[in-house]
């Protein structure tokens, strides 16, 4: 029995309907991935974005280290030893004054960093200032909801950090000769124990100012609560001598 | 690539006629290295089976050159080139250039052909194409294009050959080389002047170009080109003939010419290569600006460009015709010739930015302003060489630019084509809209 299969036609062309199908006139960029153009400014944000990665890095670390004390407490170890743990970290990373003014921003601006202590930002904050390679450093924390603790401590001499907003307590103590202009309110402590050196401030200042200080001169444009117990040094109120002088007694409210 | 040593033995031949041959200096550099235009382009010419048209003054070498590189490349003595050119006068016939009845057979009844030298041979020259009459160009013109040579009813056909062609500038003598022949020319290149010191030592030395010479071969090549068996038939005696005449060649230069197998081995290296991305996007975006009109869909001769049109710093602002489907094809023949001599992986954008300017150089029909505006610019090359260069140093320029965005555009391109749902890349330049519109074809 024949089959009815009809006989197959031989043609030239292929049997299904690729002949249909124009060809891709751009084939041979089928593959082609776009590199990107290389601007210089991708290039900057790449690097300081590594650069916070570092130095947010630290500021973690720190944090875990200071977090087994539950309630972090200004106590003069306490410090040191928060102090010493950022030196640490800090002395590894290679970065510029604009980096320390970016971390302030993140500090509260990004979900990256875990939380704000204000006295563990602080001393990490002065150690940036004070292992960086610029001497003037100006930090704008005027933005910042929370005023950061103990900035400008153990500030070295050469160095001036310039603070645009208020500062918390404890603000410039311990510092080592370097200037400390802070363009707002300042809380108590402040000059606490410093050995030399020049503080600024623009407006306010709170109480025990220069509890211990050893040192240096501060300089205050608005009103002083309260001066600590000062060894050495002087205190200015609105270019007005304050110490010495007529003594003011620490805690008292004038 | 490389291995087989074609290549050095393709720049053996180079330097041998460029440094007792044929007194030159060089005038390009590709990739760090010199080379003089007219031997560098004969070569690949001879190599490429192309089409190369050689201008300049009388007496500087234009139609030596291509009888040296054409001896060397495919082993025909210098007696045997010289019985098959062809010379342009007005007079020239049919039956000279191509074939004449057989006057023997013709007595006695029967039709047959006696083919030319010219028409049996692989290498083809005219010497001064432009003195031939416009009307008696066209006689060439099919078999220059394909290798197709007809006389009474009957044809040969050659697998492989060559052209050159050498045209004087004008002068009382000479006539325009018409559009379509000109068109099939790969490339034009100028035989320009050695300079004086080394025209001066022109016939001070002894010639060596009698050692292209033999007179026994030549004897025997005509013998087997006279006989009158079957064209097919004659092509294995006379390779016989060149292969002892190229061994010959061997011991009294040093130079190894290339044989049938040799050649056909080399196109098929130079076939594999293929323009890497930056070549291929370079070419288009040449391309696009050589053929495209944003008022008429192209460029045409008949029409003149729009006041007002947006495309205004463009090629095609500056051109009156539109570029040919030859073009492309004479650039990649050449730039994969280049890139095989240079032994190079794939053709890059040095190859075809060498090449883009002899390829173009015949074919651009400048506007008026644009010639009477450059023709008078200090330059070293003949003004359709020359501005056939401004235009490649300024689509380079346009390239450098957007390169990455070009690619991307084309990248983008194909994702559309093979049904990716994205948008064409906008650019400013014609081959973005060529781009779109080959996309908007696909799509409708």
């Amino acid at each position: 029995m024949k089959s009815s299969t009809p006989p197959h036609k031989s043609s030239i062309l292929p049997p299904n309907n690729e002949n249909r199908i124009a060809k891709n006139p751009f084939e041979e960029f089928k593959t082609f991935t776009a590199s990107g153009p290389d601007l210089p400014l991708d290039q900057i944000v790449q690097s300081t974005e590594a650069v916070m990665d570092r130095i947010r890095c630290g500021y973690e670390k720190l944090l875990e280290e200071e977090a087994k004390e539950l309630v972090w407490m200004v106590q003069y170890n306490t410090i040191i030893k928060a102090y010493e743990v950022a030196e640490k970290y800090v002395k590894e990373i290679s970065y510029t004054a604009e980096d320390i003014e970016d971390f302030c921003f993140a500090l509260e601006n990004t979900q990256r960093i875990p939380y704000l202590i204000p006295g563990p930002a602080g001393i990490y904050l002065s150690a940036l200032c004070n292992y960086t390679n610029e001497e003037e450093i100006v930090l704008k924390l005027s933005e910042l909801k929370t005023e950061i603790n103990l900035v400008g401590f153990r500030l070295p001499k050469g160095k001036r950090l310039m603070i645009e907003g208020d500062t918390g307590d404890f603000t410039g103590i311990g510092l080592e000769g370097g200037e400390l202009v802070i363009d707002g309110n300042s809380k108590n402590w402040t000059g606490a124990g410093m050995r030399g050196g020049k503080i600024l401030i623009k407006k306010n200042i709170g109480l025990h100012t220069g509890e211990w200080m050893m040192g240096g001169e501060i300089y205050v444009g608005g009103r002083v609560r309260g001066l600590g117990n000062i060894v050495e040094g002087k205190v200015y109120e609105r270019e007005k001598l304050l110490y010495p002088g007529k003594v003011r007694y620490p805690n008292v409210y004038y | 690539m490389g291995k087989n040593g074609y290549q050095k033995q393709a720049m053996g031949i180079y330097r041998f006629i460029s440094e007792h041959l044929y007194f030159n200096r060089p005038d390009m550099v590709i990739k760090g290295e010199c080379f003089n235009s007219a031997i560098l382009l004969s070569l690949l010419t001879g190599l490429k089976k192309g089409k190369e048209l050689i201008i300049g003054e009388p007496g500087l070498g234009k139609t030596t050159s291509a009888e040296y590189v054409c001896s060397l490349i495919y082993q025909f003595p210098l007696g045997v080139i010289w019985g098959s050119e062809v010379s342009g006068h007005p007079e020239q016939t049919e039956e000279k250039i191509i074939g004449r009845p057989d006057l023997g057979k013709l007595n006695r009844g029967e039709e047959d052909v006696v083919w030319t030298n010219f028409s049996q041979i692989p290498v083809k020259i005219v010497d001064e194409i432009n003195r031939l009459p416009e009307t008696k160009q066209s006689m060439i013109l099919d078999g220059v294009d394909r290798g197709n040579w007809e006389y009474l009813n009957e044809m040969i056909i050659n697998e492989e050959y060559c052209l050159f062609a050498t045209a004087n500038y004008q002068d009382g003598g000479t006539n325009t080389i018409i559009a379509p022949l000109v068109d099939r020319f790969d490339v034009m290149v100028e035989s320009r002047h050695p300079g004086a010191n080394l025209s001066f030592l022109v016939g001070k030395d002894k010639r060596k170009d009698h050692i292209l010479r033999h007179p026994k071969y030549e004897k025997d090549l005509y013998h087997v080109l006279k006989s009158k068996v079957a064209y097919e038939k004659k092509t294995p005696k006379i390779e016989e003939v060149c292969n002892a005449y190229g061994e010959y060649l061997d011991e009294a230069t040093g130079i190894k010419s290339f044989q049938k197998q040799d050649r056909d081995q080399i196109r098929t290296e130079m076939e594999r290569l293929e323009f890497d991305l930056d070549a291929s996007a370079f070419t288009r975006m040449l391309l696009a600006e050589l053929s495209f009109c944003e008022w008429y869909g192209q460029k045409r001769i008949v029409e003149n460009c729009e006041e007002g049109c947006h495309y205004t710093g463009y090629l095609c602002r500056q051109i009156k015709n539109c570029a040919s489907n030859r073009l492309p094809s004479s650039i990649k023949q050449y730039a994969q010739g280049l890139a095989w001599l240079l032994e190079d992986a794939e053709i890059d954008i040095e190859h075809i930015s060498a090449v883009v300017p002899y390829a173009l150089g015949h074919r651009i029909q400048w506007k008026d302003e644009v010639l009477s505006q450059k023709e008078r610019s200090k330059r070293d090359d003949p003004i359709p060489i020359f501005l056939a260069k401004e235009a490649v140093k300024a689509v380079s320029q346009r390239y450098r630019e957007q390169s990455e965005h070009l690619k991307d555009a084309l990248a983008a391109g194909s994702k559309i084509f093979l049904g990716g749902d994205l948008e064409p890349l906008e650019g400013d330049h014609p081959i973005y809209v060529e781009v779109k519109k080959d996309i908007g074809a696909r799509r409708s």
